[in-house]
């Protein structure tokens, strides 16, 4: 789990051109999520708050931002997950959608209530990006997992 | 959100809300005490010496990459190499004569003048470290930080002019924003008249905007806009950019300018750190060391550079009463832009 988290981190970071570096998803974000599916005692929310706090200080942003978003999320994937295990490839993709865009909204609404707010329109790409990998990420960490 | 619940499940739920909203309270507390107070610098600093393994170990295989490619470059390709760079080397030493006769005409004038534009007389050369940072702001991570004696604020230039400014200190890296960046503004003046105004970040790595001139300003495409000093932020007297277009649209009052950043915004590898003293008084006319100008990147990699002359020696004419003067001069004209208090708007 901490090095799938881990992974996920230095993906978050590895340079890309800038053009595809909007279209990165959010990767240790899409693992907090398997994690809270998949197993909520693994990790649970004190992963979550402690990815977010990872994201912050790689962003360079206000301590908590990323921290707050990812918990809310995660709580919610975690309060979701009995359902989320039987739903169709389909409908989990549509659910890790909206999670993703909710974790993005948060961002977007911290962002804004500590003046610096970024209004690019391509920031509510990623939960897209996200959520068409979803299915890949999900399959390959099972995979690892039950190794 | 409708719960979920039977009965073997509700302790649970409530566990869960419980822990959620801790943790909320939790990074929402956080968050105050980071934008409030200043307290979290150490632990910020702390968390960031946890990442910088990260950090290190993505940027490994693109520095081995790099170190491959030149240890597998030809002879021949050397050769060319270092021909091209012989040639470049006599154009720099031919034109730095001049430059010589010029910054000490320079001096002399504004010695006379009685001006207070601040030299700076030290640097350290930090490489770009291969990390992308958030996709919608104009930062990057630099190899240097608290360890080398950089602080936030302190003014970066490429071989080109200038970079940004530092924006945020760790203890081995630190933050540069791009002058490129939406959030920064940077005190400037046309070379040609000596206009003074501010240049403000879009966004864009090959766009800069004037927000602040009037439609009737004096300012044509091509013009060299140069750091004006005011602030104190910036060494006075560096390429910024240059004006790419002026739109004038005779129903606005404000002229719509487009720069071009003379720095190579999304390019450069080098950057320079710049030690500014403010007021400090020009090295008397000795000039004979002068790495305040731009050095072109690449130069000394080993990186504390100390010129010889020392500003001991100062004139008579430059001291310290002198801030307060740039400083009333700059308040001078009413009506200051918002953004950035402590810049002037026009002559």
């Amino acid at each position: 789990m901490a090095l799938s988290a881990l992974v996920a981190l230095a993906l978050t970071v590895v340079p890309v051109p800038l053009a595809l570096d909007v279209l990165r998803p959010d990767f240790l974000v899409l693992v907090v999520f398997y994690w809270s599916i998949e197993s909520p005692r693994a990790g649970g929310l004190g992963l979550a708050f402690l990815a977010g706090l990872a994201l912050d200080v790689i962003n360079g942003v206000v301590l908590g931002q990323h921290a707050l978003a990812l918990t809310l999320m995660a709580a919610w994937a975690t309060h979701l997950r009995l359902r989320l295990r039987v739903f169709s490839v389909l409908s989990q993709s549509l659910t890790i959608f909206a999670l993703l865009t909710g974790y993005q909204f948060i961002l977007f609404w911290v962002d804004g209530a500590t003046g610096n707010p970024v209004t690019s329109f391509s920031r509510w790409l990623a939960p897209v990006i996200g959520a068409l990998l979803w299915p890949l990420l999900a399959g390959t960490m099972a995979r690892l997992h039950e190794r | 959100m409708v719960a979920f619940r039977n009965s073997d499940n509700s302790g649970r739920t409530t566990g869960l809300l419980l822990r959620c909203v801790l943790y909320s309270l939790l990074a929402l507390g956080l968050m105050i005490v980071d934008k409030r107070y200043d307290h979290l610098g150490k632990i910020r600093r702390l968390l960031s010496i946890v990442a910088y393994p990260v950090q290190v170990a993505v940027e490994s295989p693109f520095e081995g990459w790099n170190w491959f490619r030149e240890s597998i470059t030809t002879r021949d390709a050397l050769r060319a190499d270092k021909a091209r760079l012989e040639a470049e080397l006599r154009v720099a030493q031919f034109r730095l004569q001049r430059y010589e006769a010029l910054e000490a005409e320079t001096q002399r004038l504004r010695a006379l003048r009685d001006s207070t534009a601040g030299v700076s007389n030290r640097f350290i050369i930090g490489d770009i470290m291969d990390v992308d940072l958030d996709a919608f702001r104009a930062r990057v991570l630099v190899d240097k930080g608290a360890r080398d004696g950089v602080f936030v604020g302190q003014a970066v230039l490429d071989s080109g002019g200038v970079f940004g400014q530092v924006a945020r200190v760790e203890q081995l890296t630190s933050e540069v924003i791009l002058i490129s960046d939406a959030a920064h503004a940077i005190p400037v003046q046309i070379n040609r008249n000596g206009l003074r105004t501010i240049a403000v970040g879009t966004g864009d790595s090959s766009r800069l905007k004037l927000p602040y001139l009037p439609t009737s300003a004096d300012v044509i495409a091509g013009d060299l806009l140069v750091t004006s000093g005011l602030g104190g932020g910036f060494p006075a007297g560096y390429p910024v950019g240059t004006i790419a277009e002026v739109k004038r649209d005779p129903s606005q009052s404000l002229a719509d300018v487009d720069v071009r950043p003379a720095a190579q915004l999304d390019r450069s590898r080098e950057l320079m750190f710049v030690w500014l003293k403010p007021g400090a008084a020009l090295p008397a006319a000795s000039t004979s060391a002068a790495p305040a100008a731009p050095v072109p990147s690449g130069v000394a990699r080993p990186a504390v550079i100390s010129p010889a002359s020392a500003p001991a020696s100062a004139p008579a004419g430059a001291p310290a009463g002198a801030p307060d003067a740039a400083a009333k001069r700059a308040k001078a004209p009413s009506g200051p832009p918002p953004r950035a208090p402590e810049g002037a708007n026009d002559e």
